[in-house]
């Protein structure tokens, strides 16, 4: 008996993996960005039908910008960005092939062998999960999250640092 | 029932008054049969296909505008009890959605592969990454004071004290942000008409010309509504019921966004960027600090 649930956590993985492939199978930049963004959007989606609603959110959130910076990005050092010029996106094919299949058989084979433990019965509500996710934050894994957010804003005040020092030299 | 049909009409007609308010920050006169023209106008232009545009972007920017406004007009409360899903994480959901307005934009702008909509997509995905990132700041203090991302649950945290009052540096920068969101003047620089003679959406026409004016209208008033639930109290009032008085509220906002807009000059593309990123973002995190102090006293 298959449920709704499973059922859409089997279309949503198709789709994801649909839309990895597609990255590579378009010349266009932006194109290929935004393929990237719709698997990782897929991916948002699996979280939300796993009823894990903050995760899922902050997936779809955090996945709209990024892809959109990595657009702007690989638009600007691409000889190519439109794609069309006839360039191809994949290089040294042999060994990616090879590559993809023994990784791909690795990750397949690991997820038969290890125990997953029992499928969790009671699943708490949306708010319930946000104050243990939060909890969890402030407890077991803080000073990962510290180390993290600690590093992400001396990023962004170093790039605020360096954005000013050419309009210091213009004045 | 009844009320959720008059809660249509009743936003309908706001969607209709935010027409309207746009035609007056650009002419100066209220223009009541304006927006009537203007979709009869569409509807019937010519719909003209750029040469060798992405032609699935091109299709799917516009339609892709609209439904992620709707995904927001979906969670927020429009009164008591009348929110169409409640998520357990709505407050994160509001930017989660908006994240995608950028992403519509910059769809647009890459597919007709002209100059003008594609320097229009660049600067609104500069312009909506730097404001979305305060906006999800500003909404952290929110959730803080009512330890909940819950909508309904944030409203009633301001049954004492409106946020307005309770967050002020909050309610600026929330209100600008998403002023900068909607594209309003001053921060109309995606789809600037001197500039850019129309930028994201210089080159589309007709129907899907129609769809991003629609998508827009409505995302000024769902802006205004997030205004309204997040800092001005959402429902809370005294006399008349609940849904009017989120109803009122969100038509004051918006019609504030558009006089704010039309006696101020449009901001330059550096400016906005270095107002942003040197003051908005310290004082947002201000803001969170300020706010934490607050809640342990």
């Amino acid at each position: 008996m298959i449920s709704i649930q499973l059922l859409l956590l089997i279309v949503l993985g198709l789709v994801a993996i649909w839309f990895g492939w597609r990255v590579f199978m378009t010349s266009s930049m932006v194109r290929s960005a935004l393929s990237l963004m719709a698997s990782m959007i897929a991916i948002g989606g699996l979280f939300l039908v796993m009823e894990a609603e903050f995760l899922g959110v902050l997936q779809i959130m955090m996945m709209g910008t990024e892809m959109s910076i990595m657009a702007i990005f690989m638009m600007m050092y691409m000889m190519d960005p439109g794609g069309l010029g006839e360039m191809d996106m994949s290089h040294q094919k042999n060994l990616s092939i090879t590559g993809a299949v023994i990784i791909s058989l690795l990750i397949g084979g690991a997820t038969l062998i290890i125990d997953w433990g029992p499928i969790a019965v009671n699943i708490p509500g949306p708010h319930e999960q946000n104050r243990l996710l939060g909890l969890e934050i402030l407890e077991r894994s803080m000073m990962i999250f510290e180390t993290a957010g600690f590093t992400i804003l001396t990023g962004m005040i170093a790039a605020i640092a360096v954005a000013l020092s050419v309009k210091n030299k213009r004045n | 029932m009844i009320i959720g049909i008059l809660i249509t009409l009743f936003f309908l007609a706001g969607i209709y008054f935010v027409a309207v308010l746009e035609r007056w920050s650009l002419s100066g006169t209220m223009q009541w049969s304006s927006p009537v023209r203007s979709l009869l106008r569409l509807f019937i232009q010519e719909e003209i296909k750029p040469r060798k545009h992405d032609s699935i972007f091109f299709e799917a920017a516009p339609v892709f505008f609209i439904a992620v406004i709707l995904l927001t007009i979906s969670i927020l409360p429009f009164g008591e009890g009348l929110v169409l899903i409640d998520l357990g994480t709505g407050a994160l959901f509001i930017n989660a959605a908006l994240v995608y307005v950028m992403v519509c934009l910059l769809m647009a702008g890459w597919s007709v592969n002209g100059v003008y909509g594609m320097i229009g997509g660049w600067r609104a995905l500069a312009q909506l990454i730097a404001y979305s990132m305060t906006v999800v700041m500003v909404l952290t203090a929110t959730v803080m004071r009512a330890e909940s991302m819950f909508l309904p649950d944030i409203i009633e945290s301001q049954q004492s004290l409106w946020n307005i009052l309770y967050q002020p540096i909050g309610f600026i920068l929330f209100y600008l942000s998403a002023m900068a969101i909607a594209f309003l003047p001053p921060f109309d620089l995606p789809t600037a008409e001197s500039e850019l003679a129309g930028g994201v959406w210089a080159d589309f026409t007709g129907i899907r010309k129609l769809l991003f004016r629609l998508g827009r209208l409505a995302l000024i008033l769902t802006l205004s509504v997030a205004v309204v639930v997040l800092y001005m109290g959402g429902w809370l009032g005294p006399w008349l019921p609940g849904y009017v008085w989120i109803f009122l509220k969100t038509l004051l906002v918006a019609a504030s966004f558009f006089a704010v807009g039309r006696f101020v000059p449009r901001i330059r593309q550096d400016h906005l960027l270095e107002y942003h990123w040197k003051f908005g973002i310290p004082l947002a995190l201000f803001n969170i600090f300020l706010v934490g102090g607050l809640l342990i006293i």
